[in-house]
């Protein structure tokens, strides 16, 4: 047969055949994965190999997917299976063309009450759906679009308007679920183009109207939609500066050598490349510079060149020096205070890129592609990354807000002592009880937060509106500011009540506001709730992971007194409410809201 | 035409053996040769040969020589 080659390559290499990506999919699978998730497809057609497909671009980021496959045009019914069979993710396929028979082509006879009938069965099948689904982590809901042409040269015929409406009723559905995303199907039809996306051959035999180019990218974009299943978020991109923002060598080429503008190849590329990364940046994604270079060349760059984009400010960390870049990103991340894995590393030069997948091989690290005109593909391919998952409007810009953790570290330096700098702060925290706005940044952060977690419980938004509104639950949330601005929802504690006990199930809190006593302030207003629920004691447990010792002793600094300890690390502690004294820190100002 | 690289589709896509598929092998003789694996099937041939199997055919070629003898034809032509 052929020669053996890597079966990872394989999937990964778009020109694959079929024959090669089956095979390669049953031969990684037999290697141990990161992780497994089982993934229902639930379809108004026929899409077998859409789960082949899932299971390739799961592969690729680590994660073994189990396809559970639904049965014909069943949402509803699917989904009660899918939840009863543990199935995690969903994905949703409905079928414009299939809303009736020949649907495109009978569409313009159709009667206007017969075309509302089916919009509100189509509002009501999918609203059972997603509501039956509420309990999973995510749900992909494809959106219509059509298979035929209009014959019109104009475009807008009657099955354009219909689409449309219906599209519209469908994502009107979509939006009361904060779990459901949306895959853009007519994009998918115009990625792949329309006549390699369809096959009528089996559409007509047997209700499959793909090719395996379509399911092929539906797959990919559902894959990266759900960060691979549950990769780890990734915050920061760190930027080389010669030949990766701008072409030519500053330091040799000067800043008015460079190339850098709007007009001229190749200095456009560079240009559009720059306001891409600038998207990024104002999405939420911090921005770092790791250059081997005299830093006032690359200062004089962001400050004077005429048409540089990004500008010094922002930028969250520098790193220009002549330190190795591994040693520098390593740097960069405790500065931040951020996982190694959360970093995107791009540079042109080979040799670094090597270095880096080497060296911190948890590092994502991108070259800068020998054929420049597909640089900003490659760009957009790193904003996929980022972008997966959804951010939330707390997410955004959070450039401002560690530029504000880096200022009050300045700060800290030249101050006398550590209480008269904390005061200086103006620190201010809200506990905030049981909101439902908060849900979904609650379990964005419970997702997020590695090192100040002590239980490391990830909570689906659904889960999170749940305990809020159980009674024997209380969800809180911590909103933190201080006299440099807000620092947003930056932790949260998920108490249960279970009898004369008030159990902690959950306190985390993101690293930018650590070392300020935030962590000890929620608890006065937590046991204060719990003695007017009728608890007698508090109870709290530490799970160790390999990111969170620096909380393995938060407990004992609370004035919790250990009751167990197990053979993996994770300790039990309680109090009895009366004896808890632990005082909010005097420089803190509390505000209860709820 | 290669009939090695027809039986080592087969194989990857019905989930049997190369070994065991020959003139014998079709959807009444090998388990998991249903008319969604024939789908899978039928595209997977296409793309390993290069070829577009015409309509009429896509649903008929349910054995080994038909198949053999389908794209024979096309490769030919």
């Amino acid at each position: 047969m052929s020669d053996p080659v890597d079966p990872r390559a394989v999937l990964a290499a778009p020109g694959s055949t079929l024959a090669a990506v089956l095979r390669a999919v049953e031969e990684v699978e037999q290697q141990p994965q990161e992780r497994t998730v089982r993934i229902g497809i639930s379809s108004a057609v026929t899409v077998d190999l859409l789960g082949t497909y899932l299971r390739r671009h799961g592969l690729l980021s680590g994660t073994a997917v189990q396809v559970v496959p639904g049965n014909h045009d069943d949402p509803i019914g699917d989904v009660e299976r899918f939840l009863h069979e543990g199935v995690q993710h969903v994905v949703l396929v409905p079928f414009f063309d299939a809303l009736l028979p020949a649907f495109e082509a009978q569409l313009p006879g159709l009667a206007p009450a017969a075309l509302d009938a089916l919009e509100t069965s189509v509002r009501t099948r999918y609203r059972l759906a997603l509501e039956a689904a509420r309990p999973l982590p995510s749900v992909h809901l494809v959106t219509f679009h059509r298979m035929g042409s209009p014959l019109d040269a104009g475009g807008r015929d009657v099955v354009a308007a219909v689409l449309d409406r219906f599209d519209a009723a469908l994502r009107d559905v979509a939006a009361g679920f904060p779990n459901t995303r949306l895959v853009d199907g007519a994009d998918v039809v115009r990625t792949v183009g329309r006549d390699a996306a369809f096959d009528l051959r089996f559409w007509f035999r047997g209700k499959a109207p793909y090719t395996g180019a379509f399911l092929d990218e539906l797959a990919r974009r559902v894959t990266v939609a759900a960060r691979g299943f549950g990769a780890p978020f990734r915050k920061v991109l760190a930027l080389d500066c010669d030949g990766t923002l701008w072409g030519g060598v500053v330091g040799e080429d000067s800043v008015e050598g460079i190339a850098l503008g709007p007009h001229d190849h190749p200095g456009n590329v560079f240009w559009q490349v720059q306001h891409e990364i600038a998207a990024l940046r104002r999405a939420g994604v911090l921005l770092c510079l790791v250059s081997k270079n005299n830093p006032a060349d690359v200062d004089e760059v962001l400050r004077d060149h005429p048409s540089t984009v990004l500008r010094d400010e922002d930028f969250v960390v520098k790193k220009v020096d002549w330190s190795d870049k591994p040693a520098n990103v390593r740097a960069l991340a405790a500065e931040l205070g951020l996982g190694l894995d959360s970093i995107v590393f791009l540079d042109d030069s080979p040799f670094e890129c090597e270095a880096m997948r080497q060296q911190l091989p948890v590092v994502t690290t991108v070259q800068v592609p020998a054929r420049l005109s597909d640089y900003p593909r490659v760009v957009r391919g790193i904003g996929e990354l980022f972008l997966a998952g959804g951010v939330t409007e707390e997410s955004r810009d959070k450039t401002e807000q560690y530029r504000h953790r880096a200022r009050a570290e300045e700060l800290q330096a030249a101050s006398v002592d550590q209480e008269t700098y904390l005061a200086s702060l103006q620190l201010t925290v809200q506990v905030r009880r049981d909101d439902p706005a908060d849900a979904a940044r609650i379990s964005e952060l419970s997702q997020k937060s590695n090192q100040f977690n002590l239980t490391t419980r990830r909570y689906g938004v659904s889960e999170v509106e749940r305990l809020m509104a159980d009674p024997e639950h209380a969800v809180y949330a911590l909103v933190v500011g201080d006299v440099f601005g807000s620092a947003g929802l930056t932790g949260a504690v998920v108490v249960h009540r279970d009898g004369a006990a008030a159990r902690v199930e959950s306190f985390f809190l993101s690293c930018r506001v650590l070392g300020r006593g935030i962590e000890t302030a929620v608890w006065p207003r937590v046991v204060a709730d719990a003695v007017a629920d009728r608890c007698t004691s508090l109870h709290a447990d530490f799970r160790p992971t390999p990111k969170n010792a620096q909380v393995s002793d938060f407990w004992d600094r609370l004035g919790l007194s250990l009751a167990a300890e197990a053979a993996d690390g994770s300790r039990s502690y309680c109090i009895a409410v009366d004896d808890f004294h632990t005082p909010t820190p005097a420089w803190i100002e509390m505000n209860c809201v709820g | 035409m290669d009939e090695n690289a027809l039986k080592n589709v087969m194989s990857s896509v019905l989930r049997v053996p190369a070994a065991d598929i020959g003139p014998d092998s079709s959807m009444d003789t090998v388990t998991g040769w249903d008319s969604l694996r024939h789908l899978t099937l039928v595209l997977a041939l296409e793309d390993e040969f290069g070829v577009q199997i015409p309509d009429e055919e896509a649903g008929s070629i349910t054995s080994y020589p038909l198949i053999k003898l389908v794209l024979t034809e096309l490769l030919e032509a």
